[in-house]
């Protein structure tokens, strides 16, 4: 019970840190949001083990998340509002407004936690199906409030797409890749030249122009077989030797992308291909063709609902495939090889085969995602795949809990949401607070200050905070927490694990 | 059909200015259970990575089954079909007991990315088979159903050899090697592993190779002894006679001893005794 209320309190504070944020009718949204953690984390964890307890636990946690959503948006409406130069709405819509957020917290709260309970498998579709319902909802919902989050989201899914893929190298195969954001750009110029009239462009002729839905498997492809070509040198390396590796590589690939913009082959004096454009330079190739398909247009760009439902398809049939290999002779491979290289090969695993593999199944979801990106924004730039995305991608990875699906996609929310939307929001409503209280000195010297800047600063923060607090990640899956924190668990055993490897030596790993 | 499943000949390997095994012929008649015994450092972990593929002798013949599998790399040897343990335990540690032995059976699948990905009817049912085998080996080794779907790091000392003998045996192995696979256990747990060793031979009718300290094991086990010592071979032969062998004695205890304990009892007591004491 108590419990249940606390939960309930600090989903409350970050609703109401969306609704001091975005204002308007952002507290359906954070209603939204609220109701899913009461849910998830009260109702369905509840102690009582009966459905009673279960709806009664997120009911509680989703109405004490509710009043708090109904104060703080009379409190935000009543001071920063005009503050920031909104609009005022109206004192009944305020209310209103408020009390269908603090509604939808305690229904989704209740409906998690009772569905939680049902027998057997019912209980995991049960969830699932409320959550499908959250997923199907949202797009609608931030179309009518004019929320403006669905870009950001999007590309939030993008990412999660990328970590879900890197999860398999890293997570997995325990094969430490920093490169990542190579093969995303190899999926981006991937499309942009064979999904615009670019080339064609630049060599005077009408070059074909390839579907959406097919340019995304090839550039799938193409990354994968970049995968292998960047995996093959990596093989003999471990650990720190192959993220150095990778780090070049990943920084290498958007340079050679960025200096392309002069492309051709002389070989003495005879130009087999005459110089020209190939990459279009720092300005990149735009546009790219976006997808087509009867009933559904992607080309509107105020209207990006058909990009989300397409690419939430895309993910749920990653996930499915993902666990596919996971329980498979392949996935165990990856993991033994991760458990123990040299064990592994002598189990007869063919470590040569499993790493490419690895790298190449990961790097094919950062191909395509590549290419989904490219469509999405319309264009490829090289410096949308700088050393960041890479970065980015790998806190997905380690802070949702490394290995674990349901992990990956919360961390990689959290960040891409703090980073895209958050931290540029705060810096908005900073700066029109100073803009709109120009002759306030006191507040008028916000307008030089930007979170955003700060905002590797915050990552590193967020990452050493996650090291030091819960090195198993968000949601980790039971065999990392046990891993981690294996001396609490069993002292000896942690101490074992430490015994000397003299059985085999450094030859193995060369030879 | 050769009588011999492993045929190694002038076997030599250096790492630098040591060499660790020196000119080593050596035979494992099939269907036999054999042991490779000496003092610490005497080379007999090297010469079973040889065996693997882990190292590539310096120089020197070794056939199996009728094949030269020098230069092989583990993987291919083990689909030949060598199994081993390892002296210090090497399981998946972050797997479970059950992963750990389908693990041991990646060579004998067939499933390819294709399969697993559109789960054909033929990748299903393998998984299926290679489950009920994983569990009936686990079962043959003695590790009980409730154990299989324990993470393999959090398995009692015993029952993480045992599994990493199922481990093995999932590879299909015609030859087994076993690496000091009593290290560490209780008399009672000696035993047990000595008659799993026997079964192992008999009813699966695979043919052993054991590095083992415990003489006792050793003695009442094996059909043939060989002696390592500094590299190289010194003895080899039925266990009673290498037992009295003057040179193995020497190794064991050193020279005076063996010249002042010349064809006593006790000697011959207290190599075993030494020899428990490791
Ligand atoms: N990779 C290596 N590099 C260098 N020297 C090695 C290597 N592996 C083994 N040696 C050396 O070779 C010699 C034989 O070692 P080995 O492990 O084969 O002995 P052993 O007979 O198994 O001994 P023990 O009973 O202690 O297990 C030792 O001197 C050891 O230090
Ligand atoms: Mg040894």
């Amino acid at each position: 019970m108590s419990r249940a209320i606390n939960i309930g309190v600090w989903a409350g504070v970050f609703g109401v840190f969306i609704i001091v944020l975005f204002g308007g009718q952002s507290v359906l949204a954070a209603g939204l949001i609220c109701g899913l953690l009461a849910g998830l984390l009260a109702g369905a964890r509840t102690e009582g083990e009966t459905m009673q307890a279960g709806v009664r636990d997120g009911l509680i946690s989703g109405a004490v998340a509710g009043v708090i959503l109904i104060v703080s948006n009379i409190l935000r409406n009543t001071f920063i509002t005009t503050l920031v130069g909104q609009n005022l709405p109206s004192t009944g819509e305020v209310l209103s407004f408020g009390i269908a957020g603090a509604a939808i917290s305690m229904v989704l709260g209740a409906a998690l936690g009772a569905a939680h309970f049902l027998p057997g498998r019912r209980s995991s579709y049960a969830t699932w199906a409320i959550l499908g319902l959250v997923i199907l909802i949202y797009p609608f919902l931030d179309y009518s409030i004019q929320l403006g989050w669905l870009g950001i989201v999007i590309t939030g899914l993008i990412f999660i797409l990328l970590a879900l893929g890197l999860n398999i190298v890293v997570g997995y195969a325990g094969l430490l890749d920093l490169g990542y954001a190579a093969f995303f750009a190899i999926g981006a110029y991937t499309a942009a030249f064979l999904s615009s009239s670019y080339i064609g462009d630049q060599l005077n002729f009408a070059n074909p122009r390839v579907s959406f839905w097919l340019v995304i498997f090839i550039a799938a492809a193409m990354a994968g077989l970049f995968g292998l070509i960047l995996g093959a040198p990596t093989l003999p390396l471990r650990g720190d030797y192959l993220a150095i590796v990778t780090l070049g590589f990943g920084e290498i690939v958007p340079i050679v992308f960025r200096n392309l913009d002069t492309f051709g082959i002389t070989i003495f004096g005879h130009e087999f291909i005459k110089t020209f454009n190939l990459t279009g330079g720092e300005l990149g190739i735009s546009p790219i063709d976006p997808p087509k398909l009867p009933g559904l247009n992607f080309a509107d760009r105020s209207d990006q609902r058909p990009w989300y439902f397409l690419l939430v398809l895309i993910i749920l049939f990653s996930i499915f495939l993902i666990n596919r290999l996971r329980g498979s002779r392949l996935g165990r491979a990856w993991m033994a090889m991760r458990e123990d290289e040299l064990a592994a090969s002598s189990m007869g695993i063919n470590i040569v085969r499993t790493k490419l593999l690895a790298f190449a199944m990961g790097a094919s979801f950062s191909g395509f995602g590549g290419a989904y990106f490219g469509a999405f924004v319309g264009g490829a730039f090289p410096s949308s795949f700088d050393f960041s995305v890479s970065v980015i991608v790998l806190c997905m990875v380690i802070l949702g809990g490394l290995g674990n699906i349901p992990g990956v996609i919360v961390g990689g929310l959290i960040i891409e949401l703090s980073d895209r939307l958050f931290l540029p929001q705060i810096t908005l409503l900073l700066q029109s607070i100073a803009q709109h209280n120009a002759n306030n000195p006191s507040l008028s010297g916000l307008q030089r200050f930007d979170p955003t800047l700060y905002r590797t600063g915050l990552f590193g923060l967020v990452l050493v905070l996650m090291m030091q607090l819960r090195p198993e990640g968000l949601l980790p899956n039971a065999r990392r927490k046990l891993e981690l924190h294996a001396d609490q668990a069993s002292p000896g055993e942690a101490a074992q694990s430490q015994t000397d490897l003299y059985d085999v030596e450094t030859e193995a790993a060369s030879s | 059909m050769a009588t011999n499943i492993l045929e190694a000949q002038g076997i030599v390997k250096q790492f630098g200015g040591l060499t660790a095994v020196n000119n080593v012929d050596f035979v494992i008649p099939k269907g036999t259970i054999c042991s490779l015994i000496g003092p610490n450092g005497a080379g007999k972990t090297t010469f079973f990575n040889m065996i693997t593929g882990l190292y590539v002798p310096t120089s020197g013949s070794m056939i199996f089954d009728d094949q030269s599998i020098v230069g092989l790399k583990p993987d291919q040897v083990t689909a030949r079909g060598v199994g081993r343990t390892f002296q210090n335990i090497r399981l998946f540690a972050n797997m479970t007991a059950l992963e750990n032995v389908l693990v041991g059976q990646h060579a004998r699948l067939k499933a390819n990315l294709l399969g697993i990905l559109l789960q054909t009817r033929a990748v299903k049912a393998e998984e299926e088979r290679a489950r009920l085998r994983a569990i009936e080996l686990l079962e043959f080794v003695g590790l009980g159903r409730q154990r299989v779907d324990e993470m393999s790091k959090n398995l009692p000392y015993g029952d993480q050899r045992r599994l990493e003998i199922a481990r093995a045996l999932a590879t299909n192995p015609k030859l087994l090697l076993l690496d000091e696979p009593t290290a560490g256990m209780n008399p009672h747990e000696t035993d047990a592993l000595t008659r799993l060793m026997r079964q192992i031979r008999d009813e699966l009718g695979i043919t052993v190779l054991l590095i083992e300290h415990d003489m006792k094991v050793v003695m009442g086990i094996s059909e043939k002894v060989t002696v390592l010592d500094h590299g190289g071979k010194i003895a080899e032969g039925l266990p009673e006679v290498v037992r009295s062998n003057e040179q193995v004695i020497e190794a064991y205890l050193g020279k005076g001893a063996a010249a002042q304990g010349k064809g006593g009892g006790g000697v011959r007591k207290a190599v075993v005794q030494s020899a428990e004491g490791r």
